[in-house]
């Protein structure tokens, strides 16, 4: 018995540890093959790859054609790629890209807001030393300039080319102002900027006198889009700057006043305040009417469009994407669009061409990467996407604004539906657009002015004390990271 | 056997590396041969565990390169650690008075500690509530375990999306609660409501998980000793005392350990309810550091943060693993 089961074990155990050995052997060649297939093969199909959005892929047929009428060899093609939705997950790709030194893609659609972060690093090719002449020229001449100058290095050369760019406006309820007695056309609301008192004094006639529940819809949620955009707005509007004005926006870092504690900056949070908690309440300007919800402290931008489009409130600011929807929701006869009224006029500002309406800027450019191995081709892509004629093909195809002042007003993109009629107050909002301050702590930098102007916004903090914490918060950044 | 033999001794006697192999392999004892099948395992382990923890360490030791190309800048030796625990290395304010401290370290630690111990408390409270209840024979026993399971299933995001409704101006109920309970309109932006919130999401999901482990302890429990407890004149409330919660201690404890490790990592939820601005938790403060491309720094918060988790991991092992003998212990 005792022998049988040892004779039974020994066998069953030589047996299995031969057969473990070929199976280790077997594995390791079938591991090894299948390692040698996976690794050795390419994934070039010769075509330029350009990474983009949804947006552009799906209309990948149509810009391929553009491309081809506007000039571009039918020898070259073109695969356009969709990244990640969300810009910040986009960026994040980008650079496990670039800073592994990737081939591919060849062309990346880069945010305005981050581009600068790849220019500084020196990870993406110099446009001015690779394109001809006179398409830098033609950039830099006759595109967007708020655009232009966030394609720009230290060394002024252009290392991206604005491929569309984005710029907020008011969008208002024409029926209702007018229900509230008054003339948006003869006051020609659509270009004439007013001043933030009397939009205030618009919202809430308007409000009174419908059966809506909101007055003033705008983005106060903690996230880059309160620094970079609608705080920015109305900071600017009211003669303040993070960091002393335009010329100082990309740098130098720790050399630059932080200004945010300066008067126009602090004016700027408590009107904020009047609008949300009215002007009887702590910390707000006298003369400025109670017209937003609390809820905008938590809005983005799709929160606050819905009640927008629901017919449930009177203003809103938000991007041109807001414009077609709006008017599918209630009617273009109902929708007004008009700059984003200011505080005081430039004039009045200590720093040059700050105040007055302003629009933050967004939008995106195209970059090239280095070390692309069909650079040529890429360049020919690039180069083309410049033409006019390519520009006015592509607002038909996907909706983008042409980056060319010329373009954008040309006949054929004015008549592109419900966003062509109101391109006078984009052409407006371009004109007074303000970037980003975008340099390589702005992420950082971003994040604070976010939370503590929210803090300002909400009441948390008086806003004289929460922006006098936020200047201590960037200049300590700053002096941090000095360059 | 004898063909057997033959044929064996066929391989045996052959030269080379596999013949070799082989017989060394069929002279090895049971005990050896078996850690040599675990080898493969332990270098894995190794490699996955190990591996990635030395190389964030190794990582720590550089400083950030904001402005070139490469990813990490000089070596600093333990600059980062020492800059993130005093404080110097990035100063930052949150607006919340009881977050109202100066550094984000020292904010995210305190986020972290109280949403854990808070959140643990509650789940291993109620889970055990619910093991109990379900641990009795009744009409629709089986309905009700699928009703506590129900949430545990539910991913995260999804979690998430339901708790941002919930409490999202103008479209959930729970803002009219908090307003109610003398907060603001704004939960999900005020740091302050939005902890509890975020806790109480946690605590609706992962009740079930602690209910579902206790619930096991309980069947194990020898039904005998009720019945001897029962003829001995004990009461309900001695027969949990003296036998029922003993004997499950052990299970609640490992329950209690997995829920705390889980919770002192905890990020997707807080970001999908409220976002990591509002509510920072130590993960949150890694991932937003990382994000901001500051590689040096992501690695010294990532490994402070593991060398945390790994202290409270200890405790409970060496607090409760003497008592391992005598089945009240991990």
């Amino acid at each position: 018995m005792n022998g049988g089961d040892t004779h039974t074990n020994t066998r069953r155990r030589s047996v299995t540890r031969r057969d473990f050995v070929k199976a280790a052997g077997a594995s390791g060649a079938a591991t090894a093959l299948a390692g040698c297939t996976v690794g050795g093969s390419q994934a070039g199909s010769g075509a330029v790859r350009w990474v983009t959005d949804s947006t552009g892929a799906d209309a990948a047929d149509a810009i391929r054609t553009a491309l081809y009428n506007a000039g571009l060899s039918k020898d070259i093609d073109l695969d356009v790629i969709a990244g990640p939705s969300q810009t910040g997950a986009r960026q994040s790709q980008y650079t496990r890209w670039l800073s592994a030194d990737l081939a591919d893609p060849d062309i990346f659609m880069m945010d305005s807001g981050w581009a600068l972060n790849f220019i500084n690093r020196a990870q993406v090719l110099n446009l001015t030393e690779n394109l001809p002449e006179s398409t830098v020229n033609l950039v830099e001449n006759e595109y967007f300039q708020a655009a232009v100058e966030t394609a720009r290095g230290g060394d002024g050369d252009l290392y991206a080319v604005p491929l569309f760019p984005d710029f907020p406006t008011m969008l208002y309820r024409k029926d209702l102002v007018k229900q509230a007695g008054y003339q948006p056309e003869s006051e020609n609301w659509a270009t004439e900027s007013m001043q933030w008192k009397k939009f205030s004094k618009v919202v809430a006639d308007a409000k009174r006198q419908s059966n809506v529940n909101y007055g003033f819809g705008f983005q106060a949620n903690i996230y880059e889009g309160l620094s970079c955009c609608d705080f920015n707005e109305f900071m600017t509007s009211w003669g303040g700057a993070y960091f002393g004005g335009r010329d100082t926006l990309f740098g130098p870092i720790g050399e630059r006043p932080v200004t945010v504690a300066e008067q126009p900056v602090v004016d700027a949070v408590r009107m904020i305040r009047s609008f949300i908690y009215g002007s009887d309440a702590p910390n707000t300007l006298d003369g400025y009417e109670q017209i937003s919800p609390r809820a905008v402290l938590s809005w983005t931008e799709n929160p606050s469009l819905s009640p927008f489009t629901a017919g449930n409130m009177v203003a809103l600011r938000n991007w041109p994407y807001a414009i077609p929807s709006s008017a599918e929701a209630f009617g273009e006869e109902k929708l007004g669009v008009m700059p984003i009224p200011y505080g005081v006029t430039a004039e009045k500002s200590q720093y040059e061409n700050i105040g007055g309406p302003v629009a933050a800027l967004g939008g995106w450019h195209n970059a090239v990467n280095p070390n692309s191995e069909r650079m040529e081709d890429a360049l020919a892509v690039v180069n083309t996407m410049t033409k006019p004629s390519f520009q006015r093909a592509l607002v038909e195809a996907t909706g983008w604004l042409p980056p060319n002042r010329e373009v954008f007003t040309s006949d054929k993109v004015k008549q592109v539906p419900v966003t062509g009629n109101y391109i006078e107050q984009l052409r407006i909002a371009g004109e007074n657009a303000i970037p980003r301050p975008v340099t390589v702590v702005w992420p950082q930098e971003s994040t604070k002015i976010a939370q503590l102007v929210h803090a300002g916004l909400s009441g948390d903090s008086p806003p004289k004390q929460a922006m006098n914490t936020l200047k201590d918060q960037l200049t300590a950044i700053e002096e941090f990271n000095a360059q | 056997m004898a063909t057997e033999q033959s044929s064996e001794s066929g391989v045996q006697g052959s030269s080379g590396i596999y013949g070799g192999a082989v017989r060394w392999l069929e002279n090895l004892s049971e005990t050896a041969f078996a850690y040599l099948l675990l080898t493969p395992a332990f270098l894995l382990l190794a490699v996955i565990s190990f591996w990635p923890l030395a190389s964030t360490f190794e990582m720590s030791l550089h400083a950030d390169s904001l402005r070139g190309a490469q990813q990490l800048g000089e070596f600093v030796g333990l600059r980062n650690y020492v800059a993130l625990l005093t404080g110097q290395l990035d100063t930052v304010a949150l607006p919340q008075p009881f977050l109202d401290l100066s550094q984000p370290f020292k904010s995210a630690l305190p986020v972290t500690i109280i949403f854990t111990v808070v959140a643990v408390f509650f789940e291993t409270i109620i889970g055990f509530g619910q093991a109990l209840v379900l641990d009795q024979d009744f009409r629709g026993r089986r309905w009700v375990r699928v009703a506590i399971i129900i949430p545990w299933a539910v991913p995260i995001v999804i979690q998430g999306m339901i708790f941002f409704l919930l409490f999202q101006p103008g479209i959930g109920f729970g803002v009219d609660v908090v307003e109610a309970l003398g907060g603001s309109g704004t939960p999900l932006v005020n740091s302050a409501e939005a902890l509890p919130i975020i806790i109480l999401a946690d605590v609706w999901k992962t009740t079930a998980f602690m209910a579902l482990l206790i619930l096991a302890g309980l069947q194990s429990v020898d039904r005998s000793l009720y019945d001897v407890a029962k003829v001995s004149g004990a009461t309900k409330w001695q027969s949990f005392k003296m036998i029922t919660f003993p004997l499950i201690l052990p299970t609640v404890l490992v329950a209690m350990l997995f829920r705390t490790i889980s919770s002192m990592r905890i990020y997707g939820l807080i970001e999908t309810t409220s976002s990591c601005t509002t509510v920072p938790s130590l993960s949150c403060l890694v991932v937003s550091t990382f994000s901001t491309r500051r590689y040096g720094t992501a690695a010294a918060v990532a490994f402070v943060t593991a060398a945390i988790i790994a202290v409270v991991v200890s405790v409970y092992i060496v607090r409760f693993w003497q008592n391992s003998s005598d089945g009240s212990g991990i």
